[in-house]
């Protein structure tokens, strides 16, 4: 939209301000909440709140860090994450292939399929598994959780990577069989290595939504595999209106994945966008 | 679960050698491009069968029977008992309701703000970069976060949001608004952290949009004199309207599914005014113990939802097909 560049300036500065103040509305809850992790806690609980510290202490931190069972469950969240991702991934790249290379109605009818199940609610299939779980001997382990969150991000990863599949000239994997590439090869070693942004965006959403998946990791874990989330909102119920603790967790469960964000930007910008703005 | 099917079977017979290769019987069965792309299908397939159809079957099988885990008292079938108890009950019906206003305040908030957002955005091209990054984190962060976040934000005597409309005039003390206790705007309440969080990724989506709207046509039409809001509503929106389409389906059946943000937030109160179907399901079957009943909402609510889900998936994306 170049015709806006000749708008008077009087136009720009009001959009400027409006688009300030939108994203500082946006920003401020997160900031709120970082501020709030550092305040003593009688502060948390002031009457009139504050917002900025009047005095900064990582005392909410250490006693964080310091409870029973959190450092062992950010591992637990990063283990079920890392996993859930690989399972996705190892799912996806050949399913999503198979459907855009070879456009059969089989791939059709399970593509479809498998976008409709992603509309399936968590609540539904996740009681179920707690049996299916506990009759694999799999209860309250991270693969089970893993498994689990998976089948949120598959539907998405076969998804997003078809749209990636589908950029990729058929003549370029004709002319590797040609020069005698199996197909599993001509896929590994010429596709792949050009849909290698697609992959890290359907990596980025699988860990995504692993990372910051709770209703799986309610139902389907106890105590071995309890992830971050669950402790988290424990801080609540247990310790009665305990925000200063809360809140410095949930900093430290943040904070890795918007780092991960502002790093990975363009390749989560692109996975959001690819599929509806293609269709 | 691995994939330990497709790494082969490329260079391997289709059939596992046991069947005689009748007239060629010089090489290998080749295996068709048909059967191949089967194949890499297969282990997706296969999961989603185990551990999500699977558990689907397992769900509407349960809602036949009457029976309660806790108390280890045996399975009675009961026919459709549990969807007439469920139908008759004027708590699904309520919750029903709850979840489709809940369902459409949130994408209503979420197109308007996210809307206005993409045109900002685009209207200030390349310098609004590092606004698009401010914006892009809330997508990063937990909805059980956000959830507690926004709870603590709108604490009703000692919350920051009620201490800043104070400060500005806008109420008379700070507790004029009891956001999460007055059962008459809990339910918009409880949608903050949700519209928080995801208004970005309609922001981003329509933004994107935008990008390839043809300039060319906005210059024709403002040479013509027409006004921004006749360009908006007459060229820009229409243009998006299948990217529109996509955001709010993406949107809907995930604000239909919202479980996290609520569930800590208020927990269904007060006076169930936030007990939307996810709530009420998760509820009836775990606290109440009554996973019949629970099963039998459920699948009313898969089915409601799937029915839409369908509809909407078979009209606007079409995935797949050959374009």
């Amino acid at each position: 939209m170049n015709g806006l560049e000749s708008r008077r300036t009087s136009t720009r500065s009001i959009l400027w301000t409006a688009l300030i103040v939108l994203v500082v509305l946006y920003a401020f809850p997160f900031v709120y909440m970082l501020f709030t992790s550092f305040k003593t806690p009688i502060e948390t609980n002031a009457i009139p709140p504050t917002i900025l510290p009047s005095t900064w202490t990582v005392q909410n931190y250490i006693t964080a860090l310091s409870t029973q069972g959190v450092p062992q469950s950010f591992l637990n969240s990063l283990q079920t994450a890392v996993i859930s991702t690989l399972i996705s991934l190892v799912l996806a790249v050949p399913a999503a292939y198979a459907v855009t290379r070879y456009r059969t109605r089989l791939g059709r009818v399970f593509i479809l399929l498998a976008l409709i199940m992603r509309m399936v609610p968590a609540i539904v299939v996740g009681t179920p598994l707690i049996v299916i779980f506990h009759n694999l001997g799999l209860s309250d382990t991270s693969l089970a959780l893993a498994i689990a969150q998976t089948t949120i991000s598959l539907p998405l990863s076969i998804w997003l990577m078809a749209s990636f599949f589908e950029a990729v000239p058929d003549e370029l994997e004709e002319s590797a069989r040609v020069d005698g590439c199996s197909r599993l090869g001509a896929l590994w070693w010429v596709v792949l290595p050009i849909t290698r942004g697609g992959v890290a965006v359907a990596a980025i959403f699988a860990f995504l939504a692993s990372w910051n998946d709770f209703i799986f990791a309610l139902l389907l874990t106890s105590v071995r595999a309890v992830t971050t989330p669950l402790q988290i909102a424990n801080f609540q119920s247990q310790f009665g209106l305990d925000w200063g603790t809360m809140t410095s967790l949930a900093v430290l469960y943040s904070v890795p994945v918007i780092v991960l964000a502002i790093v990975l930007q363009r390749h989560i910008v692109a996975g959001l966008t690819l599929g509806a703005v293609k269709g | 679960m691995t994939a330990s099917t497709p790494e082969r079977p490329a260079t391997r017979p289709a059939a596992p050698g046991t069947r005689p290769i009748p007239t060629s019987g010089r090489k290998r069965i080749r295996l068709t491009d048909r059967r191949f792309a089967a194949l890499l299908m297969l282990p997706a397939a296969l999961f989603l069968a185990v551990f999500v159809a699977l558990p689907l079957l397992q769900f509407v099988f349960n809602s036949f029977f009457r029976y309660n885990p806790i108390a280890g008292s045996p399975h009675t079938f009961v026919g459709f008992g549990n969807y007439v108890r469920a139908f008759t009950s004027a708590e699904f019906g309520n919750s029903a309701l709850r979840t489709v206003v809940y369902t459409v305040m949130v994408v209503t908030f979420e197109f308007v703000l996210g809307l206005t957002v993409a045109l900002l955005f685009s209207g200030l091209g390349n310098r609004s970069r590092i606004f698009r990054t401010i914006f892009l984190y809330p997508l990063m962060i937990a909805p059980i976060v956000a959830g507690l976040l926004w709870r603590f934000l709108l604490i009703d005597n000692s919350g920051i949001v009620n201490q800043l409309l104070y400060e500005a005039h806008l109420i008379s003390s700070p507790n004029q608004i009891q956001w999460l206790s007055d059962p008459n705007i809990a339910l918009f309440s409880v949608a903050l952290p949700d519209i928080w969080l995801t208004t970005s990724f309609i922001s981003l989506v329509l933004f994107a949009g935008l990008q390839n709207v043809p300039g060319e046509i906005l210059e024709a039409a403002r040479i013509d004199g027409a006004r921004y809001p006749t360009l908006l509503f007459r060229i820009i929106l229409p243009l998006l309207r299948p990217v529109i389409a996509v955001a709010l389906i993406v949107r809907g059946v995930d604000a239909a599914r919202a479980f996290d943000t609520i569930v800590v937030q208020t927990n269904g109160g007060p006076q169930n005014s936030t007990n939307v179907l996810s709530l009420l399901v998760y509820n009836t079957q775990i606290a109440n113990g009554n996973p019949g009943l629970a099963s039998a909402m459920g699948t009313i609510y898969l089915i409601a939802m799937m029915g839409i889900a369908i509809i909407a998936v078979l009209t606007i994306w079409r995935p797949g097909s050959d374009h």
